[in-house]
């Protein structure tokens, strides 16, 4: 018999001290990679990327070709056009597919680990409530940035490539900044609401139905302040429309949907992701400080 | 020498209810039971050492670091098997405890390694490649312990580790914690409210009621031979014997289930006499030694003085 089936050895390596939230991200991704469903969903928001992918083509190759009998075509069609809108309508897409992955992937983040017990076997290793908090938000932000941020930028990278010059590149430097950061406007409040709901509910799918129907309830009420109340600015009560908004700003297209400020918007869902964030904060801190 | 957990006055509530009152306590080395009714405080006092409970008044340093301000610095030394039932459903056991290895801050390759090593060590197997949500009660108190002594703790906490298990798996896992504790360098604290679980492990043992530490000490000397009792067996007629005993001036009662009598001697009545009334009786002694106090005895005789 070996003596390892006697026995364990002492360990003598040193443990890393740092950076420990990594470790539950890699987890995560893990796990969710071994899931058919979030594989398929994954792939399928990636359909619409390839689209997008072949616009950027069609526009920069195809129109700009005066010898190509599509020429005429591209080069008038406006859904072709390649401009700072392509991008904000990209993005303003992508949302219902990020929000259907995040949900997946989310809703039974925190709460599973309660249902099974496992918090106190992670509190009982070197782990803080701070790391495992970020380290659940974090899976969820990468994994929200890659179908959104990511791939925005890098069809930003293809048309640079595909149509060099000064001209493309003074048009478009300013182009990935917006992309990141109408990416995280998508991302992080819909990652800490999820969060939110499953560090306060017992289950998966009750955390799944109270985000829908948290997301619906919010959207119907604006719709129905701006109709009642006849001012369009009360569509700033659905928060889809509230990130829509300040997009709007963003990307500068000037397809306002209502007249309210971006600021007015960006201070609700500031609100938003602070109570979410905190209600996050305060489970997982109440999952190692029990008394 | 610095004890390796130190309680000083230490009070713990839930919401106002003290779970520990006043506790002040030191554990050395070696295997330690605490020992207690439900709801005694053991568990509590377990999660003090994590830092998962906070210290409303009095001081716990563990390894000589004070607690909680220095718990991740301990937790790197200790290692902690719980007592609710434990499952990451979907994964193998040996992707889980890779995960606490990885936590703990092991590389990759480590924590792979030392994974299936404790696997082999806590003998889980070929199934360690199923996903948990497949898992029978003893398997997965194994993998709470494997996870428990992954990184080679020097302090292992262990809250009723024979949970909901069959005899022969509590005889395993029993064997396996004497086992570890018999590691130089490691201290083991087994909570149970099962006595022969701790008496199976440890030497020493710490009693718990109502938040209170009630008596502490070695085993040995609690179930020490007492000087005036006497196990005593005689051959068929044991009813007469005890109407002689008890003419003569002897206390005698029958210590159930067995057949055994217990003769509580004085000044007056000594061992000699004994023999010499079971001989007057014509009745045959079989056994005859000085009794020993069970733990099951000692322990509710703490409880009763508290």
């Amino acid at each position: 018999m070996p003596i390892y089936a006697k026995s364990y050895r002492r360990y003598e390596g040193r443990p890393r001290r740092h950076f420990r939230w990594l470790v539950i991200v890699e987890q995560e991704v893990a796990t969710l990679m071994k899931f058919r469903v979030f594989k398929a969903l994954f792939l399928l928001s990636m359909i619409h990327v390839i689209l997008r992918m072949l616009q950027v083509v069609a526009y920069d190759v195809l129109a700009q070709d005066p010898n190509h009998p599509l020429q005429i075509v591209f080069a008038n069609l406006d859904i072709a056009y390649i401009g700072p809108s392509t991008f904000f309508s990209f993005l303003y897409l992508q949302t219902t597919a990020t929000f259907i992955i995040l949900l997946y992937a989310g809703a039974g983040m925190i709460c599973n680990d309660f249902k099974n017990n496992l918090m106190e076997v992670y509190f009982s290793k070197p782990l803080t409530w701070l790391d495992y908090a970020l380290g659940k938000t974090m899976t969820l932000v990468l994994l929200g940035l890659s179908i959104t941020a990511l791939p925005g930028v890098l069809l930003v990278v293809l048309h640079n490539l595909l149509l060099p010059g000064m001209e493309t590149l003074s048009d478009s430097w300013w182009w990935p900044l917006s992309i990141v950061g109408y990416s995280l406007l998508i991302v992080v409040p819909t990652s800490l609401c999820i969060l939110a709901c499953s560090a306060l509910l017992p289950s998966q799918n009750y955390a799944a139905i109270a985000t829908i129907m948290a997301l619906v309830a919010n959207s119907s009420l604006g719709g129905l302040l701006a109709g009642m109340l006849h001012q369009r600015n009360y569509l700033a009560v659905s928060f889809p429309l509230a990130l829509r908004r300040i997009g709007e700003t963003l990307f500068r297209d000037n397809r306002i949907l209502f007249s309210l400020s971006w600021y007015w918007c960006f201070l609700y869902v500031s609100v938003v992701c602070a109570v979410a964030l905190l209600i996050v904060l305060r489970k997982a801190r109440r999952a190692e400080i029990a008394a | 020498m610095t004890p390796i957990i130190d309680f000083s006055d230490v009070t713990v509530s839930y919401d106002g209810v003290p779970a520990l009152d006043g506790v002040t306590i030191a554990f050395g080395g070696g295997a330690i039971g605490l020992l207690g009714p439900n709801g005694a405080g053991k568990s509590t006092l377990i999660k003090t050492v994590l830092g998962f409970n906070r210290a409303e008044k009095g001081r716990v340093t563990i390894f000589g670091l004070p607690m909680p301000r220095r718990a991740v610095e301990v937790r790197h030394r200790l290692g902690y098997m719980p007592e609710i039932e434990v499952s990451s459903p979907k994964v193998s056991a040996v992707a889980f405890l890779m995960y606490c290895g990885r936590i703990f801050g092991m590389s990759r390759v480590d924590a792979l390694e030392r994974a299936h090593e404790v696997l082999n060590y806590v003998n889980l197997g070929d199934s360690r490649y199923r996903t948990m949500e497949t898992y029978s009660t003893g398997m997965l108190q194994r993998v709470k312990l494997a996870q428990a002594i992954l990184h080679d703790p020097s302090l292992l906490l262990l809250d009723e580790p024979t949970n909901g298990l069959d005899p022969d798996g509590r005889i395993e896992i029993l064997d396996l914690v004497r086992d570890i504790a018999s590691r130089p360098d490691v201290t083991v604290i087994v909570s149970s409210h099962l006595l022969p679980d701790v008496q199976h492990v440890c030497e020493q043992v710490v009693m718990i009621d109502k938040g209170r530490v009630v008596h502490s000490g070695a085993i040995s000397e609690l179930t020490a031979p007492r000087p005036e009792f006497y196990e005593v067996r005689v051959r068929d007629n044991d009813e007469a014997f005890i109407h002689a005993a008890r003419s003569a001036g002897y206390e005698c009662a029958r210590v159930h289930p067995s057949n055994m009598l217990l003769v509580r001697t004085s000044q007056d009545t000594g061992v000699q006499q004994l023999f010499q009334i079971a001989r007057d009786s014509g009745i045959q002694v079989r056994h005859f030694q000085p009794a020993r106090r069970s733990l099951e005895e000692a322990f509710l005789q703490a409880m009763e003085k508290e």
